[in-house]
C-alpha cells in the first residue's frame, strides 16, 4: 500500500485540517466544495500541480469547520457546547452544507418516535388560527390578523398581513412562498387571498375573484393545494357568491368557480382536501359553523358534486356527537371524522349517502372537557393517523387504527391546529400561542 | 441657503445597521469583474477560488448582490459581444467549428463563474427572483450570439446545407454537427425548434417531395419502395448520430408523407408491379415491406386490405362460378383451399398475421364460398373422397391438418344444413359399404363438427357410429345363438335406426332362397331380443362377396351389389335368362335393374354376363348369358355398380327440396322460442332474431320466417296484435 493520493489540506483560519477528496466529495456539487473538483470528482489543484501538497485557506472559522467536517465524515450533526448554533448554520451557508445540517439534525418522520424538541413562545395569547407545516422545515403561524413565518432553524422572518384583515386559512406554495386567506373589509376591496415571499414578507401576488366579468371583493376561507398547480379557496362574496374558487399557481388567474347550491353549503367550508387518485375535491362544512355538517367530493371536469354525506335529519344521540373535523383517507376508501369527545368515525366513500360509523374508545376523556374546549383536528401521514384533543395529540397506525402514541406537553393550553411537513410535526397551542415542534431523533449509531 | 439651515437641525436618525463603505464593494467587484475577464481569457489558473467565492459572499451579505448580478450581466455581455464577432469573422467551413469552440470556452467559463458565484446562487437569486447564473449564461448566449443577426441565419443554412450533402451521398463531420445541435438542444427546446427543426422539417419535405415524385416515373412499386424503406432509416439513422429523439417522430411524419401518403393509390395500383401482381407472384418481401411502410401512414393498411379483399373476391368468384371447376368436386375444394393456404401464407409472412386482414380473408371467402350454392355438397364430397382413399398413408397429424382446413370452409358456408344433409348420405354410404379408411379420422371430424356448430348438428351422425357398433354385436350374438349356421352363406346385417340415416324409400327386391331363408332366421333372433321393433330390409344398399366358377375353371370371388348378386345367383338354375324373366324374378325397380346389368354386362373386365344382342344400353327385349369366357388376373373381382357419385339434377332438386322442408320446423321452432321470451314483439325484430339464433346452421330466408309466421298464427301459437298489426303475441 503506498500513500493515500487524494489528501487534501486545509488551512482554515489558522487551523490546519487534513481530509480527504472523498470526504469532500460528500459536500457534493452544489457547495463551496465542489469547485474544487472537476467534473470526475478529481481534486483540481493536484492536476494542475501534481507534486505539491498546498494547503487551501479558507478564511474562516475553524471550530464551525470542524463541526462540519464531522458531518460530512460521519453524517452526524454533533454541535458542542462552544459553538453557537446561529454561526454554525451561517457557517453551512457559507459553505453551501445546509441541507446537510438539515438533514443531519432530525431524521424522517415517524409518528411513534416523536420527541419534543422546542416551544416556540408566540407574541399575542388566545387568538391562534391555524399553523403550517413548510416543505423544508419551517412553518407559519396564523393568529389575528398576522402571519409569522419561521424557517427551519425556527429564525422569524419578517411577518405577513394582508391588510390587517383577520386570516382565515394559510398555506406553502413552496418553500418560497406563501398564501394566505383573509375575511374582506366592508366595501373596502381588502383582504381576499394573497400571496408573500416567506423570506422578505413581500405580498407578490393579490388573487381576484370574478363573477359576471367584474372583479368582486370576497372573502377567502378554508384553502387546498392539487400537484398539477392548483389552488382552491372557499370564498363568501358580497353578494351572495358563495363557493369554491380555482386559481392557477403560475398565472395567478382564476380559472373555475362552482357556486354553492342552495340547501348546500360551500362557500363557508371549513376544510379543503385535493384527493389525488379520484381527481376531486373534498369540501367539509362543519358544526358549529353552520347547524349540520355537509361533507362532499367536487369534481370540476363535470363541475358537480360526485360525492356528499350531511347529517341533516339524523337523530340527536344524547352526547350530541356532531362531526368536528373531516379526513379523505382514499387508500382505505373512507373518510374518517371526530367528534369533540376524541371518537373516531369513517364514512365509505363509494357508497353515496352512507351513515358514520364511530369506533367509541375514548370515553375515558369524557367529563373532564377543559373550560375552554379546542374543536378535534385530522391529519394524516404516511399511514399514520393524528388526532389533536385538548392539549395532546393521538396517533393511530394500522388497519384497524389503533391507538399507538400520544404527544403531550404540560403547559400552553389545548392544542387548537397543528400541522406535519418536513419531516416535523407542529402543535399550535390556543392559550399562550405557544407552538410546539415535534421531530423524529436520527437514527440510532448502531 | 434655506436648505442649509433645514440641515443644521436635522437630528441624524441612530443608524442600526452598520454600513459598508460603497467603495468597499466597488473594490469586490473589481476583483469580480477581473476574475470573469481572466476565466474568459483562459487565464483561471493564477485566480484563488477561496478569495473570489469570499468576495462574492461578503457582497451578497452586505446586500450588493443586485450590483453583483447587473455587473455579471453586463461583463458576460460583452465578452459574447466579441466572441459573436470573432465567430462571425470565421471563413467557409470553419464558421461551425469556431462556433463549436467558442461554445465550449463559454461553457467552461460559466462553470467557473457559477462556482464563484454560487452563495449568490443559493440565497440572493431565489429571494430577488432573477434568473440562476448557469441559465442567465446560456440565455445571453442564445440572444447575442445564437439570435445575432449575423450568425442565425447562417448557422441554419450551413446546417442545412450539411443535412442536404448527407443525403446526397456525402460524408460530413457528424460530430460537430451532434455539438452544435447539442448546443441549440442546451439553449432550451423553443430555440432547437424554432432555429432549427421547422426549417429543417420543411427543407425535407421539399427534398423528398422532388424525390419522390423523380422516383415514381422511373421505378416499379417494389423497387420504389425498397427505395423509401432505406430512406426511411436514414433519417432515423440520422436521429440516432445527431438530432433530438423527439424530432423522430416529426421527420419519419414528414418522409411517411411525402414518400408514401402522397403516391399511395399510385403505388397499389401501378401496372405489372402493383399489389394485385405481389399477391399473384407472392412476393412476401415486397408485400412485407409495402405492409410495414404503408401501415406507418393513415389509411394505409385499409387501402392494401380493400384492394386484396376486391382482387380476393374477383378470383374467389371466378374460381366458384367457374363451369369447369364444378364439375369435379374434389378438384374444386382442393383450389378453394389452395386459394387460401395461399392468402393465409401472404398474411402470416407478409402482413404479420394482423387480425384485421385475416377477418378481410374470412370475410371474402365467406362471401364467395356461397355465391355458388353447390359449395356444401362439394365440400361433404371433398371430405368423402378424403375418407374413402385419400387419406391412406397420410399420418395422423396431416389427417387432421386436412380436416382443420375442411372445418375452415366449413366455417364459411351460410347453409350448413344442407352440408349436414350431403355429409349424413355421404358417410352413411361410407359406413354401409365399409369404405372408410380411419375410424378416427370419422371421429375426428365429427367431434370437430360438434364444437363448431353444437351437439345437435352431430348426434344423428354419432347415431350412425353407434348403429354401426351395436350392430357388430347384434351379429356376434347371431352366430353364437345359431351355430348351425357356421356353414352355408354368412349374413351380415345392419341394423339401422330409423331416422338417423338418410331416408331411403324402401324397396325390397326378391332374395335369392336361401338368402331369404337366412334373414328369417336372422329378423326372429332380432325381434326375440328386441321387443316392439320393426325391420325392414334395405336390399338397396347391401353388398355380397359370391364364389364364381366360369366355364374354363376360372374361379372368381366377385364383390357385388345385394341386387347383383340376386341377379347373378339366378344363373345357378339357367343358362339364359331374358330381361323380363329376370325382372320377375328378383322384382328389382327398373331403373336399378337396368343400372346393375350394365355394369356386370357392358363394362370392360367386369363383364360376368353376356348380352345380346352387344349393345352399350339394356333393352327390355335383351337376353343374358353368362360369360364363360370371363377372364381377370384378380382372384377377387370388384363390380361397382354405374354410379353417378355427383348428384343429378333432379336428385339435387329433391335433396334442396328435403333441405327446406327440414327448416320449416326450425325457424317456427325459434320463433316459438323467441316469442315465448319476450311475449311481444314486433316483425323486424322476430326476423332479426331468428336469423341470428339460426345463423350457425343456415341463412333464413325473411319471406320464408314470414310464411312459418302465418302458419303459427294459423295454429294459434301467436296472434297479431289488435291495434298494431305489426306486432305479435305469444299466446300461451
Amino acid at each position: 500500500m503506498g500513500i493515500q493520493k487524494d489528501m487534501v489540506k486545509f488551512n482554515v483560519g489558522g487551523r490546519i485540517f487534513q481530509t480527504t477528496a472523498t470526504t469532500i466529495a460528500n459536500a457534493g456539487r452544489d457547495s463551496f466544495f465542489g469547485a474544487l473538483f472537476d467534473d470526475n470528482w478529481d481534486l483540481r489543484q493536484q492536476q494542475q500541480q501534481p507534486n505539491s501538497r498546498q494547503e487551501f485557506f479558507i478564511d474562516r472559522n475553524p471550530d464551525c469547520f470542524a463541526v462540519l467536517l464531522d458531518l460530512l465524515r460521519t453524517g452526524d450533526l454533533y454541535i458542542p457546547s462552544n459553538v453557537p448554533e446561529r454561526l454554525l448554520y451561517r457557517e453551512a451557508m457559507f459553505y453551501g452544507l445546509t441541507d446537510h445540517v438539515r438533514s443531519a439534525k432530525w431524521g424522517p418522520f415517524d409518528g411513534n418516535r416523536l420527541k419534543l424538541s422546542r416551544s416556540v413562545t408566540g407574541r399575542a395569547p388566545g387568538d391562534g388560527t391555524a399553523i403550517r407545516a413548510g416543505p423544508d422545515g419551517g412553518c407559519c403561524v396564523a393568529h389575528g390578523s398576522m402571519v409569522h413565518v419561521f424557517d427551519w432553524m425556527l429564525e422569524e422572518h419578517p411577518p405577513i398581513n394582508l391588510d390587517y384583515q383577520r386570516v382565515n386559512d394559510i398555506g406553502w406554495i413552496n418553500a418560497e412562498n406563501v398564501l394566505i386567506s383573509a375575511c374582506e373589509r366592508l366595501g373596502k376591496g381588502d383582504g381576499g387571498m394573497g400571496l408573500f415571499s416567506s423570506s422578505t414578507g413581500d405580498l407578490r401576488h393579490k388573487f381576484n375573484v370574478v363573477h359576471d366579468n367584474q372583479i368582486k371583493s370576497f372573502t377567502a376561507g378554508a384553502l387546498g393545494f392539487s400537484p398539477d398547480y392548483k389552488i382552491f379557496a372557499s370564498c363568501k362574496g358580497r353578494s351572495n357568491e358563495y363557493g369554491i374558487g380555482v386559481w392557477d399557481q403560475v398565472t395567478g388567474k382564476q380559472m373555475d368557480f362552482v357556486y354553492e347550491s342552495p340547501g348546500w353549503y360551500l362557500g363557508d367550508a371549513d376544510k379543503l382536501q385535493w384527493l389525488n387518485g379520484s381527481n376531486c375535491l373534498l369540501v367539509a362544512t362543519l358544526f358549529p359553523r353552520k347547524d349540520n355538517c355537509y361533507i362532499s367530493l367536487l369534481d370540476f371536469r363535470e363541475k358537480r358534486m360526485v360525492w356528499s354525506w350531511s347529517d341533516i335529519g339524523a337523530p340527536l344521540t344524547i352526547d350530541e356527537k356532531r362531526v368536528r373535523d373531516a379526513i379523505a383517507m382514499e387508500e382505505c376508501n373512507s373518510i374518517c371524522v371526530v367528534n369533540e369527545y376524541d371518537d373516531l368515525g369513517f364514512i365509505d366513500l363509494r357508497i353515496n349517502g352512507g351513515s358514520v360509523r364511530w369506533s367509541s374508545r375514548s370515553r375515558l376523556l369524557k367529563g373532564k372537557l377543559p373550560d375552554e374546549p379546542c374543536y378535534p383536528k385530522l391529519a394524516l401521514h404516511n399511514g399514520q393517523l393524528f388526532s389533536s384533543m385538548n392539549d395532546c395529540i393521538s396517533v393511530f397506525c394500522g388497519p384497524d387504527w389503533v391507538l399507538t402514541s400520544r404527544l403531550r406537553r404540560s403547559y400552553g393550553g389545548s392544542i387548537c391546529n397543528f400541522s406535519i411537513g418536513g419531516d416535523r410535526l407542529f402543535a399550535l397551542h390556543s392559550e399562550e400561542n405557544v407552538f410546539d415542534v415535534w421531530e423524529t431523533p436520527p437514527l440510532p449509531v448502531i | 441657503m434655506s436648505n442649509q439651515k433645514k440641515r443644521n437641525f436635522q437630528i441624524e436618525a441612530f443608524k442600526h445597521r452598520v454600513v459598508v463603505d460603497p467603495k468597499y464593494a466597488e473594490k469586490t467587484w473589481k476583483i469580480l469583474e477581473h476574475a470573469i475577464h481572466e476565466i474568459y481569457n483562459h487565464n483561471a489558473s493564477g485566480l484563488s477560488f477561496e478569495e473570489l467565492y469570499r468576495n462574492a459572499y461578503n457582497m451578497v451579505l452586505h446586500k450588493f448582490g443586485e450590483k453583483l448580478y447587473s455587473g455579471l450581466v453586463t461583463t458576460m455581455t460583452a465578452h459574447l459581444k466579441e466572441i459573436s464577432k470573432s465567430i462571425e469573422a470565421a471563413q467557409g467551413d470553419l464558421f461551425l467549428e469556431e462556433l463549436n469552440r467558442k461554445w465550449n470556452d463559454h461553457n467552461k467559463a460559466l462553470q467557473m463563474i457559477r462556482d464563484i458565484l454560487m452563495y449568490m446562487d443559493r440565497t440572493y437569486i431565489p429571494n430577488s427572483r432573477k434568473t440562476p447564473v448557469y441559465e442567465l449564461g446560456l440565455n445571453l448566449w442564445r440572444d447575442n450570439i445564437i439570435h445575432s443577426g449575423k450568425i442565425q441565419s447562417r448557422l441554419l443554412s450551413t446546417l442545412l446545407e450539411l443535412v442536404h450533402r448527407e443525403r446526397t451521398g456525402e460524408v460530413i463531420d457528424r460530430g460537430l454537427m451532434r455539438n452544435t445541435i447539442k448546443m441549440l438542444m442546451d439553449l432550451g427546446s423553443s430555440v432547437y425548434q424554432d432555429d432549427f427543426e421547422k426549417p429543417f422539417l420543411e427543407v425535407s419535405a421539399e427534398f423528398y417531395k422532388v424525390e419522390s415524385q423523380k422516383f415514381i416515373e422511373c421505378c416499379d412499386c417494389g423497387d420504389y419502395l425498397k427505395k423509401a424503406e432505406i430512406r426511411l432509416n436514414e433519417e432515423i439513422e440520422r436521429i440516432a448520430h445527431y438530432l433530438d429523439v423527439k424530432s423522430e417522430a416529426k421527420i419519419t411524419n414528414v418522409v411517411e408523407k411525402e414518400m408514401i401518403a402522397n403516391h399511395m393509390t399510385r403505388l397499389v395500383h401501378m401496372e405489372n408491379s402493383g399489389l394485385v401482381n405481389m399477391l399473384l407472384d407472392d412476393k412476401y418481401e415486397d408485400l412485407g415491406r409495402m405492409y410495414n411502410l404503408f401501415k406507418r401512414v393513415p389509411n394505409g393498411l385499409s387501402m392494401i386490405r380493400d384492394v386484396m379483399t376486391s382482387h380476393l373476391r374477383e378470383t374467389g368468384k371466378q374460381l366458384v362460378t367457374d363451369a369447369e371447376s364444378s364439375k369435379d368436386p374434389v378438384e374444386f375444394v382442393q383450389r378453394l383451399l389452395d386459394e387460401r393456404d395461399k392468402y393465409d401464407k401472404i398474411i402470416c409472412q407478409a402482413f404479420s398475421n394482423a387480425k384485421t386482414f385475416q377477418n378481410a380473408l374470412n370475410s371474402s371467402f365467406e362471401y364467395f364460398i356461397n355465391l355458388n350454392s353447390r359449395s356444401p355438397e362439394f365440400i361433404s364430397l371433398f371430405v368423402d373422397d378424403k375418407l374413402r382413399k385419400g387419406l391412406k398413408g397420410v399420418s395422423e397429424e396431416d389427417v387432421e391438418i386436412i380436416l382443420d382446413k375442411v372445418m375452415m370452409l366449413f366455417r364459411y358456408l351460410q347453409e350448413k344444413d344442407v352440408f349436414e344433409k350431403y355429409y349424413k348420405q355421404h358417410l352413411a354410404k361410407r359406413l354401409l359399404s365399409g369404405k372408410t379408411v380411419s375410424d378416427d379420422a370419422e371421429r375426428s371430424l365429427i367431434v370437430k363438427l360438434k364444437t363448431e356448430c353444437g351437439y345437435q348438428f352431430t348426434s344423428k351422425l354419432e347415431g350412425m357410429f353407434t348403429d354401426m357398433k351395436t350392430s357388430q354385436d347384434t351379429m356376434q350374438g347371431f352366430y353364437a345363438n345359431h351355430i348351425e349356421l357356421a356353414e352355408g352363406p354368412t349374413l351380415v346385417v345392419q341394423v339401422l335406426t330409423t331416422g338417423s340415416w338418410p331416408t331411403q324409400p324402401t324397396i325390397t327386391c326378391n332374395l335369392p332362397t336361401e338368402m331369404a331363408a337366412l334373414c328369417e332366421k336372422f329378423r326372429s333372433h332380432y325381434l326375440g331380443t328386441h321387443t316392439g321393433r320393426r325391420l325392414s330390409w334395405q336390399t338397396n344398399m347391401g353388398t355380397a362377396d359370391i364364389k364364381a366358377t366360369f366355364g374354363k375353371g376360372q374361379k372368381h370371388e366377385l364383390n357385388v351389389s345385394t341386387y347383383q348378386m340376386c341377379v347373378l345367383m339366378l344363373f345357378n338354375n339357367a343358362d339364359r335368362l331374358s330381361y323380363k324373366e329376370i325382372e320377375q324374378a328378383t322384382e328389382i325397380p327398373a331403373s336399378d335393374l337396368k343400372r346393375c346389368l350394365q355394369s356386370m354386362a357392358c363394362v370392360k373386365g367386369k363383364n360376368v354376363l353376356r348380352k345380346e344382342p352387344m349393345s352399350k344400353d339394356i333393352g327390355t327385349d335383351d337376353a343374358f348369358f353368362v360369360n364363360d369366357k370371363f377372364t381377370s388376373k384378380f382372384y377377387k373381382v370388384k363390380i361397382g355398380t354405374v354410379v353417378a357419385q355427383k348428384e343429378s339434377e333432379p336428385e339435387k332438386l329433391e335433396t334442396r327440396q328435403r333441405v327446406e322442408e327440414d327448416r320449416k320446423p326450425q325457424i317456427e321452432a325459434a320463433i316459438v322460442r323467441i316469442m315465448k321470451s319476450r311475449r311481444v314483439l314486433d316483425h323486424n325484430n322476430v326476423i332479426a332474431e331468428v336469423t341470428k339464433q339460426l345463423q350457425s346452421r343456415f341463412l333464413a330466408n325473411p319471406t320464408e320466417i314470414k310464411k312459418r309466421i302465418e302458419s303459427l298464427i294459423e295454429r294459434e301459437f301467436l296472434e297479431r296484435d289488435s291495434d298494431d298489426r305489426k306486432l305479435y303475441r305469444y299466446l300461451a
